[in-house]
C-alpha cells in the first residue's frame, strides 16, 4: 500500500498534464514485472520466512528465556539477560569453545587459502591433462562436509591408522592423533585444509581474468617471476582473495560436522575439539538448555557479522578493483 | 490512508480499472500466501496441548508410533513382537523407528519440541526424570489402578524405579545389572584364572596387569573405567555412600579423587591401556567396547548387552559382577517404555505395553535383549526354555547375582547426564596427565552441583 501512496501524486501529475500514456504504461508494466518477480521469488521467500526468518526471531526471543526443549516454547519463563550474563561471566566451557574455534579459524583458514592459491597457480598453466588434475584437486571439496569423510579421517588418524603406518616406513613413531587432546584439533585443521578445492577453483577463474599484456609489460620492464607474482598477480587477484577470505573465515567458524563425528558429539578428547557450534549443539540438544543455546547462537551471529565488517572496512586498503574507479 | 490513493484510482480511465486494481489484489493475495503457512507453522509449533479424548471404540483402527534405540538384533526382535501383536489386534498398526543410542535423545527432544513426539518411546534412567518432571511422559498410575496395566508380577523395585515424584513415568522393560565382561578365549589362552564375582578391586587390577604382561603389552588387562559412571557408582556404594542423596551428590571431591587414584595406580602397573585407547572405549557404542575391538581383555558393561557384544567378536566372552562386594549392585530397570502425555492414543498404547511385558509369547520373542523380563513368572518360564547361549548366560549371571543384590538407589535426578559427561572429561584429564585426581574431582563438582535438581 505504501508504494501506491508514495507514487500517486506523480500519477496525478501526469494525468493532469495530459502526458501520453506511454510512460504510465511502462510504469505499470514495470510494476507488473515487479510482482512477477515476487511470484517467482516466492518459493525462496517462503522458505526464507518460514524456515529461516521466523525461527531465527523465535530463537532471539528464546535466548531471553530458560527454554528447555521439552516444555512447550510458549510456556517458558522469561529470564531477561541471564543467559548472556552466564555466557560472559561464569561459563568456562563457553570461553574454552571460543578459544578452540578462534584457534581453528586462525590456523586453518590462511593455510587453506595458501594451499588453494598455490595449487591454482600450478594448475593455471596450459599443459596436457591439466583439466584432469583440476578435477582431482577439486574432488575432496565435493565430498567435503560429509560424515563419511570424517569417519574415514578418524580411521586414518588413530593409533593404528594408515597415517601412522606411513610414518612407520620412515621409522617415526606416530601419535594417536584423533584420540590425543593435544592433536585432535590439528587433525581437524588438516581435514579442513585438505578441502581447498572450492577456493582453488575460484582462484583459477580469477587467474584466467588477469590480462596477459600485464605480464608481457612486466617482463619487458625486466620483472622476474616472483616480481610478476607480487606486483601483477596478487593485486589483480585481490578481489578474489578477499571473496575467498570472507567466505572461508565464515566457513571456518562454523565448522561442525567433522568435530561432531570425530568426537562422537562430545567435543572430546577433553573438549579439545569443542568447536563453538558443537558446544551450542550440546547445550541445546543433550543438556536441554535451548534458551542458553539460542543466546549463544545470537552472540555467534553478531561476532561473525563484526568480523566480516572488519574485513570489509580493511578491504579498501588492499583490495584492488581494476575496472572500477579508484575511490 | 492517504487521500491521494482513492483519487488516483478513480482518475484512471475505466478500461484500465481492472488492471489498476489487479496489482493490489495480487499483492494482497501474495501477502496472504506468505502469511498463511507462517500461521499454520506457528500453530504446529504450539503443539497440541489439549489431549483429545481417547476414541471410545477400542476396535477403531489406530496407528501407534514407537521410537527406540538399539542395534539390529533388537530391531529384529521388536519387529517380530509388533507383528505378533498386529496379528492379534488387526485394528492396530505400528510406525516403529529405531536408531543407535548415540543421538537418540537429541532426536527425541527435537520430536518433542516439534510437537510431534511418538506415542511410545524408550527411555532410560538418565533422562527419565528430565522428561517426567517436564510432563512429557504420561502418568500411568491410573492405568495400574483400573487394571489396564498390570504390574503385579513385577519386582517392587522395578515399579518404584519408574516412579518420579509419585507418578509412574515408564514401564520397566527388563531388569539388568552391571557386568564385567571378559574375553574368555584370551584369558584361558594365557593360562590365567577367569575373573570371579567377589574379587576385590586390587585383585582385579593385579590380574589385569598380569594379563597385560602376558600379551606383551599388546592387549591391556582391562579398560580403565574411571570415566564410567556405573563403575564409580558401584564403587562408591561399596564405600557406604551413594551417587545421589535426594537432589544432591552423595559423595565428596575426596571420594572421587580416591577413585581416580585407584585407576592411576592401575595405569602405572600397565593394567589398563594408554589414554587414547581408553578414550576410544569410553564411547557408549557397544561396537567400540575394547573387549570386542580387541584392545583390552575386559570391559565394563550391562549384562543385557552380552548378546549384542557377542555379535561383534569371534572370541568367547564371560561375565561376572564388578569387583568388590556384589551387594553394591542392584537390579536396575534397563529401560522403559513411556507414553507421550498428550497422545490421543494413550489407551491403545498402554494396552500394547501391557501385552508386551505380560504376554508369554511376547516375552519369548524379546528375550533378555532389554534385560531380564520384568514379569517374574514369565522370567522363570523363559529361563527354562531359552536356547540362545548368550541370553542363557545373561540369565544365569543375573540370577546368581540377584541373590546378592542390595537395595536399589533412587532414580538419578535431573542433571545426571551432565554428571556423566563431566565424569568422562575429568577422568580423561587425569589420564592424560592434565590434572591431578584432586583437581579434576573438584572441577567436576563445581560444574555438576548447580545442574542438579
Amino acid at each position: 500500500m505504501a508504494l501506491t501512496t508514495a507514487e500517486s501524486p506523480a500519477v496525478r501529475a501526469t494525468e493532469t498534464a495530459g502526458i501520453p500514456t506511454k510512460r504510465r504504461g511502462s510504469r505499470r508494466s514495470s510494476r507488473r514485472e515487479g510482482i512477477a518477480g515476487y511470484v517467482f521469488l516466492s518459493p525462496w521467500l517462503l522458505g526464507l520466512m518460514g524456515i529461516t526468518a521466523i525461527p531465527m526471531l523465535l530463537s532471539l526471543y528464546l535466548s531471553f528465556t530458560s527454554y528447555d526443549v521439552l516444555t512447550p516454547w510458549n510456556e517458558v519463563e522469561w529470564i531477561g539477560l541471564e543467559n548472556y550474563r552466564r555466557m560472559f561471566t561464569s561459563d568456562l566451557s563457553y570461553w574454552h569453545s571460543v578459544q578452540v574455534t578462534v584457534m581453528f579459524a586462525l590456523i586453518a583458514v590462511p593455510l587453506k587459502l595458501a594451499a588453494a592459491l598455490g595449487v591454482a597457480l600450478l594448475l593455471n598453466r596450459e599443459r596436457r591433462g591439466v583439466g584432469l588434475f583440476r578435477g582431482f584437486f577439486y574432488l575432496p571439496s565435493l565430498i567435503g562436509g560429509s560424515v563419511a569423510l570424517a569417519i574415514v579421517w578418524v580411521a586414518m588418524f588413530n593409533r593404528d591408522g594408515a597415517f601412522n603406518g606411513f610414518l612407520h616406513l620412515f621409522g617415526i613413531e606416530g601419535k594417536p592423533w584423533v584420540n590425543d587432546p593435544d592433536w585432535a584439533l590439528e587433525t581437524l585443521m588438516v581435514l579442513a585444509i585438505w578441502q581447498f578445492g572450492a577456493p582453488m577453483v575460484i582462484f583459477l577463474a580469477g587467474l584466467k581474468q588477469v590480462p596477459i599484456e600485464l605480464y608481457e609489460a612486466a617482463a619487458v620492464d625486466g620483472a622476474g617471476r616472483w616480481r610478476q607474482f607480487w606486483s601483477v598477480t596478487l593485486p589483480m587477484l585481490s578481489p578474489v582473495i578477499f571473496f575467498n577470505l570472507v567466505l572461508e573465515t565464515i566457513n571456518g567458524f562454523q565448522g561442525f560436522t567433522a568435530a561432531f563425528v570425530l568426537s562422537n558429539g562430545t567435543g572430546g578428547p577433553i573438549d579439545s575439539t569443542l568447536m563453538y557450534t558443537l558446544n551450542l549443539y550440546i547445550k541445546g540438544f543433550t543438556e536441554y538448555e535451548m534458551g542458553y543455546a539460542s543466546a549463544m547462537a545470537w552472540v555467534f551471529l553478531i561476532a561473525i557479522a563484526l568480523i566480516t565488517a572488519v574485513f570489509f572496512s580493511t578491504g579498501r586498503f588492499w583490495v584492488h578493483y581494476s575496472d572500477g574507479d579508484d575511490r | 490512508m492517504h487521500p491521494a490513493t482513492p483519487l488516483a484510482v478513480v482518475s484512471q480511465p475505466t478500461r484500465d480499472h481492472r488492471t489498476a486494481e489487479a496489482p493490489y489484489k495480487l499483492r494482497r493475495g501474495l501477502v496472504a500466501a506468505l502469511i498463511l503457512p507462517l500461521v499454520l507453522g506457528m500453530a504446529a509449533c504450539g503443539g497440541d496441548d489439549e489431549s483429545s479424548s481417547p476414541p471410545a471404540d477400542s476396535n477403531a483402527p489406530v496407528e501407534l508410533s514407537i521410537f527406540y534405540w538399539g542395534g539390529e538384533a533388537r530391531a529384529k526382535m521388536t519387529d517380530q513382537a509388533l507383528a505378533l501383536y498386529k496379528s492379534k489386534n488387526p485394528n492396530v498398526s505400528f510406525k516403529a523407528t529405531w536408531q543407535a543410542n548415540t543421538g537418540y535423545f537429541d532426536k527425541l527432544a527435537t520430536l518433542t519440541a516439534g510437537g510431534d513426539p511418538p506415542d511410545i518411546f524408550q527411555m532410560d534412567d538418565n533422562y527419565l526424570t528430565e522428561y517426567a518432571q517436564r510432563n512429557v511422559t504420561a502418568d500411568l498410575t491410573e492405568y495400574t489402578k483400573n487394571g489396564q496395566l498390570d504390574l503385579a508380577k513385577f519386582p517392587k523395585s522395578m515399579v518404584e524405579y519408574g516412579t518420579v515424584d509419585g507418578k509412574l513415568a515408564g514401564v520397566a522393560l527388563g531388569e539388568n545389572t552391571m557386568g564385567l565382561v571378559y574375553n574368555k578365549t584370551l584369558v584361558t589362552k594365557h593360562g590365567l584364572q577367569e575373573p570371579q564375582t567377589g574379587w576385590t578391586w586390587d585383585q582385579l587390577i593385579t590380574w589385569a596387569a598380569d594379563l597385560s604382561t602376558k600379551t606383551g603389552g599388546t592387549i591391556a588387562g582391562t579398560q580403565d573405567p574411571s570415566a564410567d559412571y556405573k563403575a564409580f557408582w558401584v564403587w562408591i556404594r561399596q564405600q557406604g555412600k551413594d551417587l545421589y542423596k535426594g537432589k544432591e551428590l552423595g559423595f565428596t571431591a575426596e571420594d572421587l579423587a580416591k577413585w581416580f587414584e585407584l585407576w592411576k595406580g592401575a595405569r602405572d602397573k600397565k593394567a589398563t591401556p594408554t589414554p587414547d585407547v581408553i578414550h576410544e572405549g569410553n564411547a557408549s557404542d557397544i561396537t567400540k567396547q575394547l573387549v570386542v575391538t580387541g584392545k583390552a581383555a575386559t570391559s565394563w558393561v550391562w549384562v543385557n548387552q552380552m548378546p549384542e557384544l557377542k555379535k561383534n567378536t569371534k572370541d568367547e566372552l564371560g561375565v561376572c559382577a564388578y569387583p568388590g562386594d556384589p551387594s553394591a549392585q542392584w537390579g536396575r530397570a534397563s529401560m522403559y517404555f513411556s507414553v507421550f502425555r498428550n497422545s490421543s492414543k494413550k489407551d491403545a498404547a498402554v494396552k500394547f505395553i501391557n501385552w508386551l511385558v505380560n504376554d508369554p509369547e511376547a516375552v519369548k520373542i524379546l528375550g533378555t535383549d532389554r534385560g531380564l523380563p520384568s514379569n517374574l513368572d514369565l522370567r522363570t518360564q523363559f529361563a527354562q526354555t531359552v536356547t540362545d547361549p548368550a541370553m542363557k548366560q545373561s540369565i544365569e549371571v543375573e540370577n546368581a547375582l540377584a541373590a546378592k543384590f542390595g537395595t536399589a538407589p533412587q532414580v538419578p535426578p535431573k542433571g545426571h547426564s551432565t554428571f556423566r559427561s563431566e565424569l568422562v572429561k575429568a577422568a580423561e584429564n587425569v589420564q592424560f596427565g592434565r590434572a591431578t585426581p584432586q583437581k579434576a574431582a573438584e572441577d567436576l563438582l563445581a560444574v555438576v552441583k548447580p545442574k542438579l535438581g
